[in-house]
């Protein structure tokens, strides 16, 4: 391959002379092999979406089982044991294998496009983050099938989930998967944070980034902040099991109500590290479905900064039935109502914009109008569980089931299939039936309504969470029933989905760059993008680019073809500030990812998993990191044309 | 693809950079804030468990033994200064002294990974006696997992920075690798004080 291709200072007189020698560089094998090896962000990303949405269509079915088993009063289709499998395989399934790492593959799919670069920070870490991810879902999926599911619920409380209540390896499984997700979650906040501060176009300011990037970057830096409460809680959960620790052991000075404070301090901003994402989506679908950028931007930005920062004030309001202060219980209440003001401003911003905007009626943004009703509705039932007395008497009924179904489904799951609807034409180069997709929307909404809506009655009625069954004179059994067809309604609009989905990639109407007339820079690639992205580094002069220079979009050229480069820009002005060259596909991350595997699963057995499965570790993470190769020429041959920078102060 | 135009060159841009310039330093960041929480974590629980006994140490458990904790924690200190010595060298590409400096690392922190194992016995105490227990070598042990596996780190980088395939890039990852040396040793100053001496004072 040609290294003098491009010599300092000389330009291609057109963009196109650099494609053949991109395509070449970025090239990635259309083998198995190269499948494996990949290190790019679409690819890797793409089939992090993809099994995220076989987890969301697993614990929807452990959900239909449920709705089956409640349908009526003393029904025998799931016995206890199972029930109790079944509804913490639900509940874990869909935070910890479906919500956040759907939600951040989407980030890294999109992000790296929406800020003109040509990849994510760190390539091969991206991989093992992914890698690592599968294992987990895996490795709970077996055991689940092995009846070694666990059966504590999402949350493990102690002592139910501790030595005593739950022996064998049920809450094991659940406290190494959990291990697992935390260890991938982890590693693509830090992808998204890295990539967007030093990746982005020049000129792309930190004022003009698009909000779902804003959305991500503050949904990065809550994962950074709330994972390792839970990673560490779970190990305690773990070392309690497994070698006789006490922390929540009472006898020995141990808290039980300690695992409550370190899994909410996690688990509340859980939510919200699901639902800004959402908050990004739905800014993007409804910027380009009125044709104009969204009411106060500063205002959207702020509101989503303090919401996260706010999402760590609340978590005591999950613990009001254990007894504490009421001073602390009120300061809890106050912050709980709180949050609901940067909710507030955002949803005024939308509908501010919707209506001085021409709205277009498309799927994506029928999905939006869904989601702003759905999540008005949970957002209301959580202003009122956020008083003391409310919370005490509706605490573990369906009240709350209702409430956090809404505000999940209704504030992550439906801007979630906007956003499928609205990127499908990007990722796959073909357009979603609109027809299909309108029958998706609306049985999904009338579905979510019928079976949710009537769980708040049936709360009220006083019917307790994580019951197996209920007897035919406690009155419960219409409701149920109802929810229960409300669920099958449901199941319906996903199959819809599913068909829409088939039908498209197999037929679907060829979409273009940009289907939709989008502002942002991922319309500019092409659908679906080339491997390197753009030909050359977009250059960015206010928000909203590709509405601005609707015919060409300025570039800046004089990367590296002959290897994959990237621009490496400054942290608030995004001024181009250095060439960085990014490694080619290698194998080393899948295999780190199952040295990870072997050491955690080991664990959950012997002590000695550290002794089989360390050294593996070692040997994997020595290959991925020592330069030699195709990788270390490719270095060397740069550093000997290029002197260093020195460095700044 | 729509259609796009060259307005700038950046083939004048140089390609190894320190500091919070690079990538790296800032993966590093996040790194350290992930396990800087879960130290903290830890030694939330420890003094979290305070309340629920009489005194502490609890009954029938001798307060920690201060000898090995102090000499760690110097060594820890005036590890620091080689290594402010290494990132300065490998900022102005000074191969030689990045050598020097790194085997002295290396050699620090062989010694501290003993004096670790010295400390744990110091506790006085079995991880599976009480929560105290438990939780003090919650803390020792989190951090004694960071401090071993920068131990391999650095001993595998020193035989690099002596090997033919060495490349420029990794003084940078030298100069990177300094922010987590800060970090480790940094953070055990605050956490040894609650372990070994908090036992003393409260």
């Amino acid at each position: 391959m040609k290294t003098d291709e491009l010599e300092p200072g000389r330009l291609p007189a057109t963009v196109d002379e650099l494609v053949p020698q991109l395509e070449a560089t970025w090239h990635q094998e259309p083998t198995f092999l190269g499948w494996l090896r990949s290190v790019d962000h679409k690819s890797i990303a793409t089939r992090y979406i993809a099994t995220a949405f076989v987890f969301f269509l697993l614990a929807g079915l452990e959900a239909a089982a449920m709705r089956a088993q409640l349908s009526r009063p003393e029904n025998r289709i799931l016995g206890p044991d199972a029930y109790n499998q079944f509804f913490t395989m639900h509940g874990t399934t869909m935070m910890f294998l479906f919500a956040v790492p759907i939600m951040q593959a989407v980030g890294l799919y999109l992000v790296p496009l929406m800020i003109g670069a040509r990849n994510v920070a760190f390539p091969k870490l991206n991989a093992y983050g992914y890698w690592v991810y599968l294992f987990g879902g895996v490795f709970l999926y077996v055991m689940f099938f092995l009846n070694t599911g666990p059966d504590a619920g999402w949350f493990a409380y102690v002592p139910l989930s501790g030595p005593a209540f739950s022996p064998g390896k049920r809450v094991d499984v659940w406290a190494q998967a959990i291990t697992f997700t935390e260890i991938a979650a982890l590693v693509a906040s830090v992808e998204l944070i890295v990539t967007t501060f030093k990746n982005r176009a020049p000129g792309m300011t930190l004022n003009r980034m698009p909000l779902f990037v804003w959305a991500m970057l503050v949904q990065s830096f809550m994962v950074l902040f709330a994972m390792p409460w839970v990673a560490t809680a779970s190990q305690f959960l773990a070392m309690d099991r497994l070698v006789g620790t006490h922390f929540f052991n009472p006898v020995e000075g141990g808290d039980a109500l300690l695992w409550q404070h370190l899994f909410w301090f996690f688990g509340h901003p859980e939510v919200y590290i699901i639902f800004i994402p959402a908050l990004g989506m739905v800014s993007a679908i409804v910027t380009t479905f009125t044709g104009r950028q969204v009411l106060g931007y500063s205002a959207m930005v702020l509101s989503m900064i303090a919401t996260g920062v706010l999402g760590f004030g609340l978590w005591v309001h999950h613990m009001f039935a254990t007894g504490l202060p009421q001073m602390g219980e009120s300061f809890f209440t106050a912050s709980s109502l709180m949050i609901a003001i940067p909710s507030g401003i955002q949803i005024f911003c939308w509908l501010a914009t919707i209506w001085a905007g021409r709205p277009r009626l498309t799927v994506p943004f029928l999905f939006v109008a869904g989601f702003v009703v759905l999540f008005i509705i949970g957002g209301f039932t959580g202003v009122m569980i956020a008083s003391v007395p409310f919370d005490q008497v509706v605490h573990d009924t369906y009240f709350i089931v209702a409430h956090f179904h809404y505000v999940l489904i209704g504030g992550a799951v439906f801007p979630l299939f906007g956003a499928f609807y609205y990127w499908f034409p990007k990722i796959t180069g073909r357009q979603l039936s609109e027809r299909l997709g309108r029958w998706n929307f609306w049985l999904f909404f009338l579905g979510m309504n019928v079976t949710f809506f009537p769980m708040h009655l049936l709360g009220f009625e006083g019917m307790p969470r994580r019951v197996y069954t209920y007897l035919p004179e406690t009155g419960w059994g219409d409701l149920n029933l109802l929810a229960s067809a409300g669920a099958t309604m449901i199941a319906f609009s996903v199959l819809l989905f599913l068909v829409n989905v088939v039908r498209a990639l197999r037929s679907g109407i060829p979409a273009g760059n940009d289907p939709w007339g989008g502002d942002t820079l991922e319309w500019a690639a092409s659908s679906p993008p080339r491997p390197y992205n753009f030909p050359i580094i977009p250059v960015v002069d206010g928000q909203g680019p590709l509405w601005r220079h609707p015919v060409e979009l300025p570039g800046v050229a004089g990367l590296r073809t002959d290897v994959r480069e990237v621009l490496v820009t400054t942290l608030l002005d995004a001024e181009p500030d250095s060439r960085h060259r990014h490694p080619p596909p290698t194998i080393w991350p899948l295999l780190a990812a199952i040295g990870t595997t072997i050491l955690f699963v080991t664990l959950i057995f012997t002590p000695w998993g550290v002794v089989i499965g360390m050294p593996l570790l070692f040997l994997a993470f020595l290959g991925w990191a020592w330069p030699r190769g195709r990788d270390h020429r490719e270095q060397v041959a740069i550093e000997q044309e290029v002197r260093p920078a020195e460095a700044r102060p | 693809m729509t259609g796009m135009r060259i307005v700038g060159n950046v083939t004048h841009l140089p390609t190894t950079t320190f500091g919070h310039r690079t990538s790296m330093w800032w993966g590093t960041l996040g790194y350290v804030v992930i396990e800087g929480s879960t130290l903290l974590i830890c030694a939330v629980a420890y003094v979290y468990f305070r309340k629920n006994f009489q005194t502490w140490p609890p009954e029938r458990v001798f307060r920690p033994g201060l000898t090995a904790a102090a000499v760690q924690a110097a060594i820890m200190l005036l590890s620091n200064w080689p290594m402010v010595l290494v990132d300065r060298a490998a900022r102005r590409l000074d191969l030689r002294a990045v050598q020097r400096g790194m085997v002295l690392i290396t050699v620090l922190s062989i010694a501290m990974c003993v004096l670790r194992g010295f400390e744990f016995q110091a506790l006085n105490v079995r991880w599976d006696s009480n929560a105290y227990g438990s939780a003090a070598w919650a803390v020792l042990t989190t951090h004694a997992i960071l401090l071993l596996l920068q131990t391999v780190e650095t001993i595998v980088f020193t035989l690099l920075l002596f090997s033919p395939n060495l490349e420029q890039r990794d003084l940078s990852a030298a100069s990177d690798n300094a922010l987590y040396w800060y970090f480790m040793t940094g953070s055990w100053i605050p956490l040894a004080a609650v372990v070994f001496l908090m036992p003393y004072l409260v």
